[in-house]
């Protein structure tokens, strides 16, 4: 897809995000082990690596829901080390959950309307979705949006968990297995509405899956994770020689999708 | 919704009066009925005999009380048991003061110190949840009581206090009604504000309402704070009705408790179920109390277990829809019964005689 964009731009001079040296450790077991990553924006990252490689940790770290207990994390300049997750909220920096975590007892447009009065009161006037129905209507949920959120299908409330955090009016996007569990064809409108996402709203965004022959299709660049340590940080078709991630990880699977 | 100055001038005035609430359905009720309740209220006094009024009072502090635990305990779902905590120490701040500021000054003092005590315990316990939020409470509320029993013992060497200078009946009277009708109001107004929003996102899934940018930390001692400052309020000024406290009154759990099972009997998601629960509990409670006092115990005790079996919302979560349904699962359930008879009898005839009916 062309989006005429210039790749990699810095705001400031500055990355959007950027994680120096972060680990995270429990109690003597090493999830996250001194990962440097820089996100600038307009990017679409992916991060891949097997079961329990750390990816949901780091972005833990990422959303300040999990103070890292080394390194620092900086969004646009700014040190965010020991904020808490509401701090990163309101500079930014959106995410969803492996499992969606939606308020089931409210309807689905107040939960959009939800990150709108937090989070998203910052950017009001500056960003192009202006309301719930503006949201409702790009994440494809305008005609469900008086419905309890519990009663919609779960991939419905996978779309309504990345509406969540669209209304809170992020420039970075972090999405956690957003296209498990969904059907080849809903995972490649997923893909596509993702995309759209980045160009229409200029969003950077990271995209954890893993699946990986999925997210190889459609993000320009790629972190392997591998037991909590960054083996690799590069373009898919790169990435897909390194002779590392292909011992550590993808083996035939990669070998048969390329 | 934008209202511009071309739009007719009533239209103008509610934009002006309400634009700021997030929403208002169901506003224009609520005010009627508490609209309602304040007439009621003032005119007890004046018709009323002297057990009507202290009747009056008693709902009107449960009222109070539970209105506000359940604005911040109902709708994040920490449940507290600290209410005779804030009560007991706004009844102590307005006993010791009691000669030196006038009545005002005496009931401020004494939500002020509650709501105090509130920011520093709810900063200590508020990170914790469910079964740890409600023991610490109440151990810290315990704590609070011995330290004060202590204290009237080795320091001062008393055992409780005399209020001399209590005011008038009608003052007390007006003041706890206010409290409970500011009680119900603020609820009336915060639930449809940002601030009710970040209660119910917190307690629906607090790490998610702070992904979505509310400071969570704040958010809650805020409300706890507010929630202490009624309790310490009507603390203050229900003191003076006892003309004489000691830590053993006025920070009887009991008064906690009570708090507690009024609101999830009244149901902890509503404006008016606690209010309603509060009224009839009081009710019960005074004309219980002298002739049976244990009846009214386990009148308490039994409606909460019905509540939590049957009627998980309280009892404001009745409707009549709920009513028919229980009536026709009633019906149905006699019907099969009287169905079963007639086939065992039809069984038994065919038995006797070996011919069909």
């Amino acid at each position: 897809m062309a989006s005429g964009r210039e790749e990699g731009v810095a705001v400031n001079g500055h990355p959007l995000l950027e994680a120096r040296q972060v680990s995270v450790r429990f109690d003597g077991l090493v999830a996250v082990d001194a990962v440097s990553a820089a996100f600038a924006a307009g990017e679409l990252v992916g991060i891949i690596g097997p079961n329990g490689a750390g990816k949901t940790t780091f972005f833990n770290a990422l959303s300040g829901l999990q103070q890292p207990t080394g390194g620092e994390l900086h969004a646009m300049g700014r040190r965010l080390t020991g904020a808490r997750a509401h701090r990163y909220a309101g500079l930014g920096i959106a995410r969803t959950f492996q499992t969606p975590r939606i308020f089931g007892g409210l309807s689905v447009a107040a939960n959009i309307a939800f990150g709108l009065h937090f989070a998203g009161r910052r950017r009001a006037g500056a960003w192009l979705l202006k309301d719930e129905h503006s949201i409702l209507n790009v994440i494809g949920l305008a005609e469900l949006e008086d419905l309890p959120a519990a009663a919609i299908t779960p991939s419905q409330q996978r779309l309504l968990e990345i509406g969540m955090a669209l209304a809170t009016r992020p420039r970075l996007l972090l999405l956690d297995e957003v296209a498990a569990g969904l059907t080849e064809a809903e995972i490649d409108s997923m893909a596509q509405l993702i995309r759209r996402l980045r160009d229409e709203l200029d969003l950077t965004v990271i995209w954890i899956e893993h699946a990986v022959t999925t997210l190889l299709k459609y993000v320009e660049r790629v972190i392997v994770l591998h037991q909590g340590r960054k083996i690799a940080d590069g373009t898919p078709a790169e990435v897909v020689r390194n002779a590392e991630v292909i011992e550590a990880y993808l083996g035939d699977e990669l070998a048969q999708a390329t | 919704m934008r209202v511009s100055r071309s739009d007719p001038w009533p239209q103008r005035l509610r934009e002006r009066l309400t634009g700021w609430l997030l929403d208002t359905r169901g506003m224009g009720r609520d005010l009627w009925v508490l609209f309602a309740l304040t007439g009621w209220a003032l005119a007890v006094p004046h018709y009323g005999s002297e057990f009507a009024v202290s009747m009056a009072l008693s709902c009107l502090m449960y009222v109070a009380l539970s209105t506000s635990w359940t604005l911040f305990c109902g709708s994040t779902r920490y449940l507290s048991l600290a209410t005779s905590a804030f009560f007991g120490i706004g009844a102590y701040a307005g006993a010791l003061t009691l000669e030196q500021l006038d009545w005002f000054g005496v009931v401020a003092l004494g939500a002020g110190c509650a709501a105090a005590v509130a920011v520093v315990m709810g900063s200590a316990v508020l990170h914790l949840r469910g079964t740890y939020f409600a023991v610490l409470t109440f151990g810290m509320t315990e704590l609070i009581r011995h330290a004060v029993t202590y204290w009237e013992k080795k320091v001062t060497g008393t055992v409780g206090r005399v209020l001399t200078a209590v005011p008038e009946r009608d003052t007390v009277y007006l003041t706890v009604a206010g409290l409970a009708l500011a009680a119900l109001a603020v609820s009336l107004v915060a639930r449809r504000t940002r601030f009710g929003l970040a209660l119910q996102g917190i307690g629906a899934d607090e790490q998610r309402a702070m992904t979505l940018g509310v400071n969570t930390r704040l958010v809650k001692v805020l409300g706890f704070a507010l929630t202490a400052a009624f309790a310490g309020a009507v603390g203050a000024a229900m003191s003076v009705r006892w003309t004489y406290i000691d830590p053993a009154t006025v920070f009887n759990p009991f008064i906690g408790f009570q708090t507690v099972l009024i609101a999830l009997i009244g149901g902890v998601a509503t404006l008016w179920g606690p209010a309603i629960a509060a009224i009839v509990f009081s009710l019960l409670a005074e004309t219980l109390r002298l002739q049976a006092p244990q009846a009214y115990l386990m009148a308490l005790g039994l409606l909460l277990i019905l509540c939590v079996l049957f009627l998980p919302g309280g009892l404001a979560s009745m409707r009549w829809a709920r009513l028919r349904q229980w009536r026709d699962d009633l019906r149905g359930w006699w019907r099969e019964r009287d169905d079963k008879a007639r086939r065992a009898a039809r069984r038994a005839r065919q038995a006797r005689y070996g011919v069909g009916p």
